[in-house]
């Protein structure tokens, strides 16, 4: 086994066998064993970079490619180039981030050690979906970070509230049908695609698939359809405002920042090559679903009452900026969609934590409830104030620029599209922006700055403006907004020169 | 020299961020840092824009470049003589404003955050006047939009301060939506983003304009409201609860600068599309009057000023919308010297009388004297009265509009002598509410309660300040009658004519003998009260916008909510998931909802398209 090979099978392998180490750690310690998982969430982050740097922006399929269920020419097939990068990346980084806040925010109903050991599993699962270029391995991969999750939220979760405990289960399970149901939608595409190509590898498809006839549409509607439960794309978002407001703060941060971006990863790196860009609706559908939910999560977000759930509702907007951008077929379109999803990650991640923490100080995160916490806790007021200008899109913070580009992709998608149709979907996606700034200006006026109505603001819980520790987990993704606003070419490059490669420099 | 300039770009944000860290921990530190950022920021400001004043070739560097794009992005700056005066105009007055707000600030426990976002919007207005790449531009325009945000609401226990925010920030955020799709469009027809390489090609081919009355347009409109025009009009006056200092910043030298700023650079562009300057010139002839209009009957003293400056903005507008580039670029930096010293002189006024009504001020001038010196001379070039610099620069204007009303082909004569006509009635309409002003403050009798107050004259932090800004604004008329000399060789035009001049002071000495007559004969009652009324146009706002927004968003939730309980009611275990999905998609009532959405959302953009442009 040559290097690139060790690295690329030691980044799946990793989280595993620092999951077996913290179960066996946990048997002494739980402290200890979540120092353990935070150390390794630190490592498995070392080791992306290393990948990075052992890695070209062109897709390099040989380094592992084994068969794995030989039966049906499943293979073991892993690779790495510029789309994946940095997802895989910005995915390291957060479960870091995560994995460290745990070590001193453990949860109330104990059991930390075990909710960091199915992180690092959903970790696991996470890398080996951006890493695997075999339809049937990144199925597999996805339905291993999906399952864990499932514990995560009906163990942790909020149980706030009459039937708490209920709730928080039938978000559980709410979040795992859709996504299962999916999946399963996905895998049928899939099983369709290869008795047109005859293989489960993405790399030949890619290069050689010609998607014609009404077979090869229903193979990429079905792919569509699966993936747009998971990303999710209106109208079937209905299972994120509930998992993601039920989940604990690190759940929420994971499904938020990582777990929404296979959706999106998929969209381009196993959906786009079973396109045909000529086909009458299909990419228009998608386009316009996506911009309906644009225009849809802002609106959600304009009435709701909890923190945590106008956060939630905030990323159906942001999914819809992505998968308009992937639907416009253009390069243009994949850099806006890869850059709209890492930013979206360490955005929403961030406002997730945020929102944590305002919920861990007043014991609730109910916008009638809560008011003056620039007053009470500036710096958190502060830092929530920076994560809702760069989630709104501010020029030089990382949100702007992906959805930019998505909006000039769908200004000039590619040449087959109906043009008229895709420039009402740019200037309708615009003016989800504009949404997107009422309603954040409208939490930060309601909650943080002082309200006109409501009698006294909850007691503190935990008294205290950021910590130490929280600076120390927030202060990556608060950097890489910054990093990310202010140099767009750092991202944008690799990602060009990936979509020339993978899916040839005509589209 | 171009590393000069990005050590100008970057010391605002670090000083920025030093007085976050710091200020909250010793008051001193993050003064000294505020303070010390600032003149250094004027330092950079001055030795990057003295040597390119004038006939000195322009400055071009790329710093960096992103290729994987098509056209590139260009971290890449371009500096001629119009960014050097309005660096040397923006450095200025944000030093002084710094200074100032040691005093005004005094003891506020917001202080360090409130320097800090000085110091950003100092650093971004420079991005936006060196800028050559349009989205570094964009940048710096919307990081201004932002931190104007987050200074109106300062005080944000105060109702009308959470909301003037707000309504800032959407409304210029809204209209940012034209610069964000004419920056796509001109990308794309002159396949770069490189304004400099944009205005060359625009200059090439003057004839062929079929193409480029779009993207102008949309500048025009982002520009409307950025600078507060009709209809975007009724933000800068709802911002006046923020800090006064904040005031004199937006008005004179940042935020709705910058607006004028970007018709100005991209002149060339405007030229070739009669149909954005043809929009300008009209918004500008309502604008004006309607602005003036509003200062007369006010009686907020920061209302006054700030629609006096939506009225003196589009002057500009309307020198630029006739070919008068110099008189309009000339009178933006004029305006930028006495408004300054107007807001922070008012800003001593509520210093010492603790309001801003005018109704609780009065007979003021032997209680604040430097106080009154130093504003007498800000209105009195305000109104244009020889031999400050607002006369000349609005005689300037007026003169090129005029000229450009006989011999110009840029719009339609009827636009041009509507333009020129609002300008003349609103420079009547100017010394009449100057004036009005001046008296209610300073003259007449003193109120009741008057001696409880304790009042007396700001301390020597804000007074230094109004003087330092009185030295432009009596002799700066000397650099307007040069523009030579400051913008550039090419730019010749006879500034000061003898005609012109003799007419508009007699207007003004008849205005002012009338308005006089009146104080004398009905003392503070001048003209009968016009409650002032809310703008209608936030009426129409209100009901096309955002109440549909309002009742489209709980129409969301509420469609949300029945698809969710329809779905948890079917679904009490995993296996009978699909039901529930399936009674979903026959549930009709679930469908009749989104089917509404989906059409209210398009009407929506229809209506808000309808409105901004």
């Amino acid at each position: 086994m040559n290097l690139s090979a060790l690295v690329l099978n030691g980044m799946v392998a990793a989280p595993v066998v620092l999951v077996v180490l913290v179960l066996l750690v946990a048997r002494l310690s739980e402290a200890a064993a979540v120092r353990v998982a935070a150390f390794g969430g630190l490592v498995v982050l070392g080791w992306s970079v290393w990948l990075a740097a052992l890695s070209q922006t062109r897709l390099d399929g040989t380094a592992v490619d084994v068969p794995w269920l030989a039966a049906i020419d499943v293979r073991w097939h892993l690779g790495v180039d510029g789309i994946s990068l940095p997802l895989l990346l910005m995915s390291t980084v957060v479960f870091a981030c995560t994995l460290l806040a745990l070590v001193r925010n453990a949860p109330d109903c104990g059991g930390t050690a075990w909710l960091a050991a199915l992180l690092l599993l959903i970790e696991a699962g996470v890398l080996g979906s951006f890493l695997a270029l075999d339809l049937v391995l990144f199925f597999a991969f996805f339905e291993v970070a999906l399952i864990p999750m499932w514990f995560v939220i009906d163990q942790w979760g909020d149980a706030h509230g009459p039937r708490g405990l209920q709730q928080r289960r039938r978000a559980a399970t709410r979040f795992l049908v859709f996504t299962v149901l999916g999946s399963a939608l996905m895998l049928v595409g899939f099983v369709v695609v290869r008795s047109e190509t005859g293989t489960f590898d993405i790399v030949r498809i890619a290069a050689s698939y010609d998607p014609v006839g009404p077979v090869a549409l229903t193979a990429a509607a079905l792919v569509a359809l699966g993936l747009a439960v998971k990303t999710p794309l209106w109208p079937l978002h209905i299972w994120l405002p509930d998992a993601h407001s039920k989940a604990p703060t690190v759940g929420s941060v994971v499904l938020a920042a990582v777990l929404l971006k296979l959706g999106t990863y998929g969209f381009l790196r196993f959906w786009l090559p079973l396109v045909d860009p000529g086909w009458d609706w299909l990419l228009p559908v998608v386009g316009g679903v996506a911009v309906v939910g644009i225009v849809y999560g802002a609106l959600a977000c304009l009435a709701q009452t909890d923190l945590k759930r106008l956060i939630a509702y905030s990323s159906v907007g942001h999914m819809g900026f992505v998968v308009l951008a992937a639907a416009t077929y253009t390069i243009g379109g994949v850099q806006g969609a890869v850059y709209a999803s890492v930013a979206h990650g360490v955005v929403t991640g961030l406002l997730f934590f945020l929102a944590g923490a305002v919920k861990d100080r007043y014991g609730t995160g109910d916008l009638r409830e809560l008011r003056g916490l620039y007053g009470r806790v500036p710096r958190l007021g502060g830092l929530v104030a920076f994560g809702a200008m760069a989630s709104l899109g501010l020029p030089g913070l990382a949100g702007f620029w992906g959805e930019m580009l998505a909006v000039r992709a769908a200004l000039f998608p590619a040449g087959v599209l109906p043009r008229v149709t895709f420039v009402g979907f740019a200037v309708v996606a615009a003016l989800g922006v504009i949404l997107a700034s009422a309603y954040f200006l409208a939490l930060l006026r309601s909650a943080f700055q002082a309200g006109e109505t409501g009698a006294s603001p909850p007691p503190a819980v935990v008294a205290g403006d950021v910590s130490r520790w929280e600076w120390l987990v927030w202060s990556p993704l608060v950097a890489a907004i910054v990093v990310l606003g202010v140099a767009p070419g750092l991202l944008l490059t690799p990602v060009a020169e990936a979509t020339v490669a993978f899916l040839g420099g005509g589209r | 020299m171009s590393w000069l300039v990005l050590t100008l770009l970057v010391v605002p944000f670090v000083s920025a961020v030093a007085t976050l860290g710091f200020g909250h921990r010793a008051e001193g530190a993050g003064r000294g840092i505020a303070v010390g950022g600032s003149l250094l920021t004027l330092g950079l400001a001055t030795a990057v824009a003295v040597p390119h004043l004038g006939a000195a070739a322009p400055l071009t560097h790329v710093y960096a470049e992103t290729a994987a794009t098509l056209p590139p992005f260009q971290l890449a700056v371009l500096v001629d003589p119009l960014s050097a005066v309005l660096l040397l105009l923006a450095g200025t007055v944000a030093a002084l404003v710094q200074v100032y707000s040691l005093g005004y600030l005094r003891g506020d426990s917001r202080y360090p955050s409130y320097a800090a976002l000085v110091s950003i919007f100092t650093g971004a207005m420079c991005t936006v006047v060196v800028a050559d790449d349009l989205w570094v531009l964009l940048v710096g325009w919307e990081l201004m939009g932002a931190c104007s945000y987050f200074l109106i609401s300062h005080h944000w226990e105060l109702a009308e301060a959470r909301a003037g925010a707000v309504k800032a920030f959407l409304m210029t955020r809204t209209a940012d939506l034209g610069l964000l799709f004419a920056i796509l469009l001109l990308g794309e027809r002159f396949g770069s983003y490189r304004i400099s390489t944009i205005l060359e090609a625009v200059a090439g081919q003057a004839l062929q304009r079929d193409e480029l009355w779009l993207p102008a347009v949309l500048v025009a409109v982002s520009v409307m409201g950025k600078s507060a025009q009709f209809p975007f009009h009724t933000w800068l006056p709802d911002a006046m609860p923020g800090p006064t200092p904040i005031s004199a910043l937006i008005h004179a030298a940042t935020m709705v600068a910058a607006g004028v700023f970007l018709v100005a650079r991209l002149y060339p562009l405007f030229v070739s599309a009669p149909a954005a300057l043809t929009l300008l010139a009209l918004t500008a002839a309502a604008t004006m009057f309607l602005a003036a209009l509003y200062a007369l009957v006010t009686d907020d003293l920061k209302r006054v000023l700030a629609w006096s400056t939506v009225s003196q903005l589009a002057y500009m507008f309307g020198a630029l919308a006739l070919g008068a580039w110099s008189a309009g670029v000339m009178h933006l930096l004029s305006h930028g010297a006495f408004k300054a010293l107007l807001f922070l002189a008012a800003g001593s006024v509520m210093h010492a009388v603790g309001s801003t009504s005018m109704d609780r001020m009065g007979g003021l001038r032997t209680k604040l004297p430097d106080t009154f010196a130093t504003m007498t001379i800000g209105f009195a070039a305000l109104a244009g009265v020889v031999p400050f610099v607002g006369f000349f620069s609005k005689d300037a204007v007026i003169a090129g509009a005029y000229e450009g009303a006989v011999h110009g082909r840029l719009v339609w004569p009827w636009v041009a002598w509507v333009l020129v006509g609002s300008m003349v009635l609103t420079a009547v309409l100017t010394v009449a509410y100057s004036l009005r002003a001046w008296l209610l403050t300073f003259f007449g009798p003193e109120q009741e309660h008057a001696d409880e107050l304790d009042l007396h004259e700001a301390p020597p932090s804000m007074r230094v300040p109004l003087w330092l800004l009185v030295v432009p604004t009596t002799i700066g008329g000397f650099v307007v009658l040069n523009p030579a000399a400051v913008l550039g060789p090419e730019h010749v035009e006879q500034m000061f004519h003898v005609g012109e001049s003799i007419l508009m002071t007699a207007l003004v000495a008849v205005t002012s003998l009338v308005v006089l007559a009146l104080w004398r004969s009905r003392g503070r009652e001048l003209w009968p009260r016009v409650v002032v009324p809310h703008p209608p146009v936030d009426r129409l706002y209100d009901a096309a916008l955002v109440r549909p927004v309002r009742w489209l968003a709980r129409l969301v939730v509420a469609a949300d909510r029945d698809v969710v309980d329809g779905y948890a009611d079917g679904a009490g275990g995993t296996a009978r998931g699909v039901g529930g999905l399936l009674r979903l998609a026959q549930n009709g009532n679930v469908q009749s909802y989104l089917m509404v959405v989906v059409v209210g959302a398009a009407a929506v953009a229809v209506v808000a398209g309808a409105v901004t442009t």
